[in-house]
C-alpha cells in the first residue's frame, strides 16, 4: 500500500511507458466522450473522465484482426501458411473495475477452457493493469448489482483510489510491487485504507439513486432465466423492440463471439480475419443453403440474455456475463439493455394479469 | 478415445488425390495430408468432423464419412455455399487445408451387442457412413444391423456402390426407398419411415441413428417413438454454422451446449432438452 500525490500520478504511467504501450482514458474534445485508446502524449490521460464509450476489450480482442495469412498458387505448389500472433507489451492505465472484470471474463473463456485461444493468449501475454476505483458512479452504472465494482478486488497489478490530495496505490502482483518500490513511493498507513473504504461506501450509496430499478434484481433474474421461469411474453416483447443493430454486443466488455473470413488480394495472398460478431444478426446461425435454426428475432434475443444471465455462469465465466457497465442500456435504440430486460422479467413475473 | 494428432489453429495442407462424382452437386474428395508424419498420426473417431479450408475462399465444417479403421480418408461435400462451390472447382492434385478432428463422435463401446438401425435421408447418409462401415468391420459385436436410406429420386441415392456392398454383406439388412420413382425404378417408393414395417423394426435392445433434413428427422423420430423406442436410444448428429470448431466463436451454440465441442452427436433425449430448433 503506497501513496502518490495526485499531481505526480502520471509518473507511474511514464515509468510504464518505457516497457509498454500505454492505453488510457482520454476525453475527445469534439464529442466530449471518453475513449480508452493508445496514448502517445501521457498528458491526455484523464483519470477523472467518465466511463469510456467503448470498453478496452479491443486491446485484447480487436474488432478485426488477421489471425493468419496464406499463399497458394494452385496445383502442386506448396501452401505457405503463417500464423499472425501479436505479442506487444501493453499497459492499461486507469481501467475501471467493470472493464477489468470484462477482461477477466474473456480470460476465463479464451484461456481457461479445454482449447486455449493462441491469438488471445499472445495479446494477453505481456500486460500491466492499473485500475482506478470509481469514487462516484456514472449515469448508467450498476456494477454493484453484478459483483464487479465500484473497486477492483483482484486481477490488477496496481489499483489507484482517489482519496483527496493523494491516490492510494495498492499492488496486486509482484511486478506492481516492484514498480512502486522502484518509484520509491511513500508508504500508506491504515488510515488511508480507511479513507479508501469510506470513499467506496459513499460511491455505493450514490448508486442507490441510479440503479434502484435493477439493484439486486440481476441475481434473482439469473435464477429465473436459468430455471426457465422467465415468461415467454418478455422474450416476445424484447424481440419486438430489437432493431438487430448489434450495438449491445460490440460495447459489451464480455461479449466475445466472432466471425472468420478469408480476404484475398489480386496477388494471391490471403488473410484470415476474425471480426466481432453479434448473435442478434440473422446470419449468425444461418447455414449454407439457407436453413436457419434461429430465424425469429425473439429466438436470437432470448439467447443473448440466456448467455449473459445463465450460460455465462454455468459454462463460460463462472460469474454473470454482465459486468454492470451499463453501456448496452446507453446505446440500445430499443430500450432493451440488460438492466431493462432484468426489469421487464421482474415486472412480467408479478404481472397483474394473474390476479 | 482418440489419441492422435489434433490440428487446432493452423490448417495443415492436404492434397486431393481423386475426385468422384456421387450425385448431382455432391462429390467425394479423396485426400491425404502433405505432412506424412501428421498424416500417420491423424486419427479420427466415427462421428467427428473437421474444418476444411479452400484456399482463397474460406473454411467450412464438414462431417467425416470414412471409417476410423482401414478406410481411405475422404470428404463428401454438396456444393451449397460459396466455399463448397469453390471446393467443387478444384481438381485432383490441388490442395486444401484441414483442421481437426473435432467433436465427440458416435458412441461405439456403449452400443456393442445391440441391434443397430440407421435411418438416413438424402445426404444424411454421409455422416452415418463412418459408423456404418465401422460396424460392418465389427459385425460380430452387434445384433441385427439395418440400413434404411431414403432419397428424393433414384438419382439422389448416396454412395450407390456402398449400398450394393452393404446389401450383399451377410448380416446387413439394407433397404432403399425414394420419394418419387423414375421410369425404370423397380424399388420402393415412399418416405423412409414407411420401411419400418417392412423390415420388422426391432425395438428391444436397439439403437437408432437418424440423420437427414429437419422435416424427415422429425417424422422419423415421431414414428420411432410411437413404436416404443426410448429417446436416449435415438442418436443423431447435428449441423450448425461453425467458424472455429473449438468452442470459441459460439456460432454453433444450441441451448446450453456447443455443437462443436459438446456435439455434434446427441441423443434425442439431449436434443429435447436443448430447447431449440434442429
Amino acid at each position: 500500500m503506497y501513496l502518490i500525490r495526485k499531481d505526480d500520478i502520471l509518473t507511474i504511467a511514464k515509468a510504464l511507458s518505457s516497457d509498454y504501450q500505454i492505453y488510457g482514458p482520454a476525453v475527445e474534445p469534439l464529442s466530449g466522450q471518453t475513449f480508452f485508446d493508445p496514448v502517445t502524449d501521457l498528458g491526455e490521460i484523464n483519470l477523472a473522465a467518465p466511463i469510456p464509450a467503448a470498453p478496452p476489450k479491443s486491446v485484447v480482442f480487436p474488432q478485426t484482426e488477421r489471425i493468419l495469412s496464406y499463399r497458394y498458387a494452385g496445383g502442386s505448389a506448396p501452401v505457405e501458411i503463417k500464423p499472425d500472433y501479436k505479442e506487444q507489451p501493453k499497459a492499461l492505465f486507469g481501467l475501471r473495475s467493470c472493464d477489468l472484470t470484462g477482461i477477466q471474463c474473456l480470460d476465463r473463456f479464451f484461456l481457461g477452457q479445454e482449447f486455449v485461444d493462441e491469438v488471445y493468449r499472445y495479446h494477453r501475454k505481456k500486460m500491466f493493469m492499473v485500475t482506478n476505483t470509481c469514487v462516484k458512479p456514472f449515469t448508467y452504472c450498476f456494477c454493484v448489482c453484478t459483483d464487479s465494482g465500484p473497486a477492483a478486488e483482484e486481477g490488477y497489478d496496481l489499483n489507484l483510489t482517489d482519496i483527496g490530495d493523494y491516490y492510494l496505490v495498492e499492488s496486486g502482483s509482484a511486478k506492481g510491487k516492484d514498480l512502486c518500490e522502484k518509484l520509491k513511493l511513500e508508504k500508506a498507513a491504515e488510515k488511508h485504507r480507511a479513507e479508501k473504504n469510506s470513499r467506496i461506501d459513499k460511491s455505493i450509496s450514490q448508486f442507490e439513486a441510479l440503479s434502484t430499478e435493477s439493484k439486486a434484481w440481476v441475481s434473482r433474474v439469473m435464477n429465473r432465466v436459468t430455471t426457465g421461469f422467465a415468461k415467454e411474453a418478455v422474450w416476445e416483447y424484447v424481440g419486438d423492440q430489437c432493431l438487430e443493430c448489434g450495438a449491445c454486443s460490440f460495447v459489451c466488455p464480455s461479449c466475445s463471439c466472432f466471425n472468420i473470413a478469408d480476404s484475398c488480394t489480386a496477388s494471391g495472398s490471403c488473410d484470415r480475419l476474425r471480426t466481432w460478431d453479434s448473435c442478434s444478426y440473422e446470419g449468425y446461425s444461418r447455414m449454407a443453403g439457407g436453413h436457419n435454426p434461429r430465424k425469429p428475432v425473439e429466438d436470437r434475443r432470448n439467447k443473448r440474455f440466456f448467455c449473459k444471465l445463465s450460460y455465462s455462469q454455468s459454462k463460460k465465466y463462472l460469474r454473470p456475463g454482465c459486468v454492470g457497465c451499463g453501456r448496452c442500456n446507453w446505446v440500445c435504440p430499443g430500450d432493451i439493455g440488460l438492466p431493462n430486460v432484468a426489469k421487464y422479467i421482474r415486472r412480467e413475473t408479478t404481472s397483474r394479469e394473474q390476479l | 478415445m482418440n489419441n492422435g494428432t489434433k490440428i487446432v489453429t493452423i490448417p495443415e495442407s492436404a492434397t486431393i488425390e481423386e475426385i468422384k462424382d456421387e450425385i448431382r452437386d455432391v462429390k467425394t474428395f479423396y485426400m491425404s495430408l502433405d505432412n506424412k508424419k501428421i498424416d500417420k498420426s491423424f486419427k479420427i473417431k466415427s462421428g467427428q468432423f473437421i474444418m476444411c479450408t479452400v484456399f482463397g475462399a474460406g473454411e467450412f465444417a464438414v462431417s467425416l464419412p470414412p471409417s476410423p479403421e482401414n478406410d481411405r480418408f475422404h470428404l463428401t461435400v454438396r456444393k451449397v455455399g460459396s466455399v463448397t462451390n469453390a471446393l467443387h472447382e478444384l481438381q485432383a492434385g490441388d490442395k486444401v487445408g484441414i483442421r481437426g478432428p473435432f467433436g465427440n463422435g458416435f458412441p461405439f463401446e456403449e452400443i456393442k451387442g445391440k441391434n443397430i438401425v440407421y435411418v438416413a435421408g438424402g445426404i444424411g447418409l454421409i455422416p452415418l457412413r463412418s459408423s456404418i462401415v465401422h460396424v460392418l468391420q465389427h459385425k460380430k459385436d452387434f445384433g441385427r444391423v439395418i440400413v434404411l436410406h431414403g432419397a428424393r429420386t433414384p438419382d439422389d441415392l448416396m454412395y450407390k456402390e456402398n449400398l450394393k456392398e452393404w446389401q450383399a454383406f451377410p448380416g446387413f439388412e439394407t433397404y432403399i426407398t425414394v420419394d418419387v420413382g423414375t421410369p425404370g425404378w423397380t424399388g420402393e417408393v415412399g418416405f423412409v419411415h414407411t420401411l419400418f414395417d417392412k423390415v420388422n423394426l426391432p425395438i428391444e435392445n436397439t439403437v437408432a441413428f437418424v440423420c437427414g433434413p429437419p422435416v424427415m428427422f422429425n417424422t422419423v423420430i415421431a414414428e420411432l417413438m410411437k413404436r416404443g423406442l426410448r429417446d436416449d436410444c435415438i442418436i443423431s448428429t447435428l449441423e450448425r454454422h461453425m467458424k472455429c470448431g473449438v468452442g470459441k466463436c459460439q456460432h454453433c451454440a444450441i441451448g446450453r451446449t456447443l455443437v462443436c465441442t459438446d456435439g455434434p452427436v446427441y441423443t434425442y433425449r439431449q436434443i429435447k432438452t436443448l430447447g431449440e430448433q434442429i
